[in-house]
């Protein structure tokens, strides 16, 4: 039975900061070695067939799909999840702009299309109207109706530009103090 | 019981309402938005197994053999069971109409594709999915009922040959002088329709962790489970264990809307943990099997719609005609929908007398299930597009018509002809409002220039009522006939002076744990932040439902108001002792016991909380020491159905009026949604912004019902819609911005005023842009009477020689 | 809806690729971004014994504009080349059909040579190819070959590739100066596939149609140039006239659409004219 089972193979990546190396069976997907292997689990699955968003994380500050991606695929890249979004208790921007614009029931869509507009507002500080709905529009949320999660993300993008920051950029440093102190591996 | 709540918001102890109506910010949220709140996949318990299960690829088949050996040899596997297991250690599901379930997994025959039949139990999913490609399944194909048409053949296949029929159910209910309206009548409108099958989708399917304790026979069910006290029941009934041995553990969960089913799913998970000596075992539907076999699908109905009216526009009589089909069993409850449009028969009009003559069928697609509405939906979107046929045919505009046919607003309460009492309204003023707000006359010239340059565009009206706070009695013609459903909360403070509350039910996402700070954050004159809401199981927490039927905004508020009454009257005894008065000499105020001769002679509740806890000493002896107090809260005067089915069933009648312009794309046959608004009038907003929130989801949702969400089944049964790629959800670009306003007419019949208002917009929104649509079409003497219309069907009825 | 279980080999040249596909034939499977991919594993619809992950081959994510032309890497995703410095310039026609492609969620981690190769008809690359006269190099076990994108499609997720051939790089000529474009189509939804489609190219000289080129999608089994719609365009008067007459011809060029839940077979046809007329229209506006 054993020889007919595929090697397992190693993967070295970093999450959310950190690296991390494990031993997988190459056909974990990125969303089950996030949510079963690294405990991630604010990455949910809504449809494992890459039409929904539910999975969205960044790749290299890139939104993608994590139920139609591998974590072999992943190896050697940086890894975002909705986790890193916090600082110390304090919510992100995009977090707290979801909060205050009622961008939300349920909540079950609400990590994907944070990842979904931070990858947007990272590059695209005021985006136009169709450029909101050329992102929002590849993640589906059965709640809402959508106004408020495009009232979120505006509200979201006007308080960074306040602060003069992208909302990865924020991360990055939230995550670099959060690392200093005897951090790293 | 309801005489010992506050009605108004004027009898609260408070000298100033702080939270109550306002936008507060949900205590839900900023779990939510971490990714921290615990839904279903996330459970881990120790030594937790995955089970997976096989499914039936055929509608109707005989079960000749089933082989599962290589599965149970493969390494990983833990539990292998199959429909023998389920029929010797299980009874069939309970079902309304009585006598049309199956076991969890098919015995003998399967009744639909995707009938769960063999399942397994593995330590992961991976390899649970792997095992199952090693089993057998040998079936021997039966003659299949790919519809409700085909149901009622003669020579039809049987799906329950004990019944000799396939009728679940047929009856005809007659409310006043029907023949004799009809009689009478100047003008009869007629038309048939079509609403075809789609369902709620949650983003998050259903999920549950089961074990089953071999030592003393316990089981504990972890799950989403949208009422928890209603699931473990019908588990007790179908496992055979006493009611008090089933222990369900509501997660969070990312949606219901009435479709998160799962009976099955813990059935099976609840075998697999017996045969695997008491593990827990996780079951995650995925998305294919909730598209396929799912709680996902609803309403697939044909109609036949009659109005009797009068020469000035006046609707005498009403005769509604359905066919429903449910599909292979009855035991997700779908036929409460076929019920529940008694509660707003009639919809916003006076019309005296009405027939209902309804035929349930049993054919070889997946049973239905609720859906938000829970059927009116497809009723009032027939209603509502016959008057505008009535109105065409009389030469009316669509807004006179129903302005000439509204019950009028001293009415109220109003009992309308299938015997439900709505209990307060004024639809004129709400179309008056909707009317002035989008500027109709202007619409409407804007609306016949463009159809006079050939453009289809059109205007869509749709009045509808939202039945709030179901009762069974609502379903009694279909098997369901108590009366009163309970919701409970325990209110605590504790030795510091904090408050908990303590519920029955899990989030689901409407809010209504923030909604409960609210109400008791006012009422004790703290911020809703200091209020702790705890979930409990099933065997914990007060009588209870949960959320279904906009109920439980509306049931959560009396209890907590309840509660509150009971624990301020414990620590007005309490506080008299230490204040050294009567006990009715104190009241509560701004949170402070004080003598009400004396205000300045107080204590704050806190401090009288804390003397109970822990300071028995100033305490007499036989005071009662708890802080806390129960109150399960139930709709006042509702009444059993007659043998019409007549009741005061639904506690509350929420009306909207919703006006679309669309266009149609002639070429394409698709539909673009060119301006939306609406007015709507639930009573008081306890929170307007959850309040909008539920509105808006529902646009959404009547949206896709309107033109995209179908599930589409070919002629042996097979479905052919089994993913998102072909089942359409609304997106972003496909849900209209909307103008909107409320109107406030309270509820007589509530703690303070608020009317269900959870399913929303869903009950207006089909209707509204079918009658768009058909505005749009009728210039072209066409009409659109099949939903969802999807650009293949407009194209159809735009080119019919062409196809 | 968890994959089965397969092996991973990630080679780190062409030819290494090329090898592992040689070896295991029809059991090896090429994975570039996977966004149609691993839908069909997670469903178990494919079931290659061997996944070759291209995305470790040093080179193949490159883009770069020589000799006319385009040219696209095998690993360059979707989003790379919506975002490729001036592309708005160079190429607004691919960067308005890459617009069309599912969703940026999708576009970040899509190939544009994965959805060549895959080759779903009511995709909008192949057609985009195809309108674009594209060019395709191929390396195999013999070397490398070249092929036109007309020439690529053979049907429904067919391509002449063979099972040890990869497709390096996809070479797109740069638009004619003066040539306008248009991609149009109909959707359920934005970023779904087309029920139908068109793309259109071509000049306005001496108040012409010159070099017009009509590519229809999502109705047959490949993208479809429309040589009879192309021919009647040719020198014709730009306007109304010759654009209905063109579309009604590309509606005829149309044989045997799929007919399914979303749209009839007659709708397709009837729909890709009207499309094809809409983009003729917005293509001679834009030339």
């Amino acid at each position: 039975m054993d020889e007919d089972k595929p090697a397992r193979v190693a993967v070295t990546v970093t999450v959310n900061g950190r690296r991390l190396s494990a031993e997988l069976e190459p056909r974990t997907t990125l969303a089950d070695f996030l949510r079963v292997d690294l405990g991630l689990t604010g990455t949910h699955l809504g449809c494992e067939h890459g039409v929904c968003g539910a999975c969205t994380v960044l790749l290299d500050g890139r939104a993608v799909r994590s139920c139609i991606m591998l974590a072999v695929q992943a190896a050697g890249h940086e890894v975002t999840t909705i986790e890193a979004l916090a600082n110390e208790g304090e919510l992100h921007p995009l977090q707290q702009a979801f909060v205050d614009k009622h961008g939300l029931q349920c909540g079950f869509c609400t990590p994907g299309f944070i990842m979904a507009a931070a990858e947007l507002l990272e590059r695209d500080p005021d985006p136009t109207e169709q450029a909101l709905l050329e992102t929002l529009g590849g993640q589906v949320c059965r709640c809402t109706g959508y106004e408020a999660i495009i009232e979120s993300v505006r509200d979201a993008a006007e308080k960074l530009r306040q602060q003069g920051v992208g909302p990865l950029e924020l991360l990055a440093a939230a995550l670099e103090k959060n690392a200093a102190p005897g951090g790293g591996e | 019981m309801s005489g010992s709540i506050p009605n108004s918001l004027e009898e609260l102890p408070v000298s100033e309402i702080r939270w109550i109506g306002k936008g507060v910010e949900r205590l839900e949220d900023p779990s939510l938005v971490t990714g921290r709140t615990e839904f279903i996949d996330n459970v881990v318990l120790p030594g937790m197994l995955h089970c997976a299960i096989l499914r039936s690829p055929y509608a109707h088949a005989r079960i000749v053999s089933i082989d599962s050996s290589a599965a149970e040899e493969m390494e990983g596997v833990y539990a292998v069971i199959t429909g023998s297991d389920a029929a010797r250690l299980t009874n069939p599901a309970t079902t309304a109409p009585e006598g049309w379930g199956g076991y969890c997994l098919a015995h003998e025959k399967t009744r639909f594709v995707g009938e769960p039949v063999v399942a397994v139990a593995a330590t992961n999913r991976y390899l649970a999915e792997d095992a199952l490609e090693l089993i057998i399944v040998e079936y021997e194909e039966l003659p299949v009922v790919a519809n409700a048409q085909a149901a009622l053949a003669a020579d039809a296949a049987l799906l329950f040959e004990e019944h000799g029929s396939n009728v679940m159910l047929q009856r005809k209910f007659t409310w006043g002088e029907v023949d004799e309206a009809f009689d009478q009548a100047d003008l009869v409108v007629s038309d048939d329709y079509r609403w075809n099958r789609l369902g709620a989708n949650p983003m998050e399917t259903f999920g549950c962790v089961v074990d089953w304790n071999p030592a003393d026979d316990m089981l504990t069910c972890r799950g989403s489970f949208q009422s928890q006290s209603h699931m473990g029941l019908a588990r007790s009934l179908v496992l055979g264990l006493p009611s008090n041995q089933v222990r369900m553990i509501s997660h969070p969960h990312g949606g219901s809307f009435g479709g998160k089913g799962g009976f099955r799913g813990v059935d099976i998970c609840a075998l697999l943990s017996k045969a695997a000596s008491g593990r827990p075992v996780k079951w995650m539907e995925d998305r294919l099997e909730y598209l396929l076999a799912g709680a996902g699908q609803s309403w697939d109905r044909e109609y036949r719609l009659q109005l009797a009216l009068k020469k000035d526009g006046t609707v005498t009589g009403l005769r509604v005609k359905l066919l429903d089909d449910m599909g292979g069993t009855a035991e997700a409850f779908g036929a409460v929908s076929a019920a529940k449009p008694l509660a707003a028969f009639t919809g916003c009009y006076a019309i005296q007398a009405a027939e209902y003559d309804l035929t349930l069928v049993a054919t070889n697609k997946i049973p239905q299930s609720p859906y938000r509405g829970m059927g009116p939906p497809p009723h009032n979107w027939v209603l509502e597009q016959t008057m505008d046929k009535a109105a065409r045919e009389l030469g009316l505009d669509p807004a006179e018509i129903r302005r000439r046919n509204y019950i009028p607003a001293d009415a109220f309460p109003y009992t309308i002809a299938s015997g439900n009492e709505y209990d307060s309204g004024n639809y004129e003023a709400a179309l008056d409002e909707l009317l002035n707000m989008a500027d109709y006359e202007r619409l409407c010239a804007e609306r016949d220039s463009a159809q006079a340059e050939g453009r289809l565009l059109g205007l869509g009206l749709a009045n509808t009522i939202e039945p709030g706070v179901f009762d069974w009695n609502a379903y009694a013609i279909v098997g369901l006939e108590s009366t009163g459903v309970p919701e409970g909360i325990t209110v605590a403070i504790d030795v510091m002076g904090r408050i908990t509350a303590r519920l029955g039910f899990s989030l689901e996402g409407q809010g209504q744990y923030t909604l409960v700070a609210q109400v008791l954050a006012d009422y004790f004159a703290v911020t809703p932040a200091d209020v702790s809401i705890v979930y409990q199981d099933s065997l914990s927490a007060p009588p209870h439902f949960g959320p279904g039927g906009s109920r439980l905004g509306v049931a959560i508020t009396g209890a907590a108001l309840g509660a509150a009454r009971l624990l301020e009257r414990k620590l007005a005894r309490v506080a008299a002792v230490l204040l050294q008065c009567g006990p009715d000499d104190v009241e509560l105020m701004d949170g402070f016991l004080r003598v009400r001769a004396m205000p300045e002679a107080r204590m704050h509740f806190a401090e009288v909380a804390g003397a109970m806890l822990a300071r028995s000493d100033l305490l007499p002896e036989d005071s009662d020491p708890q802080p806390q107090a129960t109150y399960v809260w139930t709709a006042p005067g509702r009444t059993p159905a007659d043998e019409q089915g007549r009741a005061k069933s639904y506690l509350t009648a929420a009306n909207a009026c919703h006006l679309v312009k669309v266009e149609v794309d002639r070429d394409t046959g698709t539909v673009d949604i060119l301006g939306y608004w609406l007015v709507d009038d639930c009573g008081t907003r306890l929170n307007p912004v959850t309040v909008e929130g539920q509105t808006m989801g529902g646009i959404a949702q009547g949206v896709g019902a309107a033109l995209l969400e179908e599930y589409v089944y070919d002629e042996s049964a097979q479905p052919l819609t089994s993913s998102f790629m072909d089942y359409l959800l609304p997106s972003v670009y496909e849900v209209p911005r909307v103008e909107k306003k409320a109107l406030t007419t309270p509820s007589p019949f509530t703690p303070l005023g608020a009317k269900g208002c959870g399913e929303g917009a869903m009950h207006t929104t089909p209707a509204a842009i079918m009658c768009a649509i058909n505005d749009a079409l009728s210039p072209l003497g066409l009409s659109a009477r099949e939903v969802p219309a999807s650009p293949r069907r407009l194209w159809k009825l735009l080119h019919e020689n062409a196809d | 809806m968890k994959p089965p279980a397969f092996e991973y080999a990630a080679p780190t040249s062409v030819a290494e690729a090329v090898a592992l596909l040689d070896e295991r034939g029809f059991d090896a499977k090429v994975l570039a971004g996977g966004q149609s991919l691993m839908a069909l594993l997670n469903m178990r619809l494919a079931r290659p014994e061997l996944l070759v992950d291209i995305a470790r081959v040093p080179g193949l994510d490159s883009i770069e504009i020589s000799d006319g032309c385009l040219v696209v890497g095998a690993m360059v995703r979707q989003r790379s080349l919506e975002f490729f410095p001036g592309l708005a310039d160079s190429h607004p026609l691919l960067l308005a059909g890459l617009r069309h492609v599912a969703h940026p969620q999708n576009r970040n981690q899509g190939t544009v040579c994965g959805s060549l190769a895959h080759a779903d008809p009511a995709a909008e690359l192949p057609a985009l190819a195809v309108a674009a006269g594209a060019e395709f190099v191929i390396e195999g076990p013999d070397g490398k070959r070249s092929e036109s994108a007309e020439d690529f499609f053979i049907t429904y997720l067919t391509t002449t590739l063979e099972p040890a051939e990869l497709l390096v790089e996809a070479r797109f000529p740069l638009l004619r100066e003066g040539s306008g474009w248009s991609v149009q189509e109909v959707t359920r939804r934005h970023g779904d596939f087309a029920l139908a489609g068109a793309v259109v190219t071509m000049r306005i000289a001496d108040a012409r149609v010159a070099d017009p080129r009509v590519v229809a999608f999502g109705v047959g089994a490949v993208p479809l140039r429309c040589t009879a719609a192309e021919q009647a365009l040719a020198g014709a008067e730009p306007g109304p006239a010759a654009w209905k007459e063109a579309g009604a011809l590309v509606a005829e060029a149309v044989e045997d659409p799929l007919d399914d839940v979303h749209a009839s077979a007659a709708q397709r046809r009837s729909v890709a004219g009207v499309m094809a007329s809409r983009a003729m229209e917005e293509a001679a506006a834009r030339a």
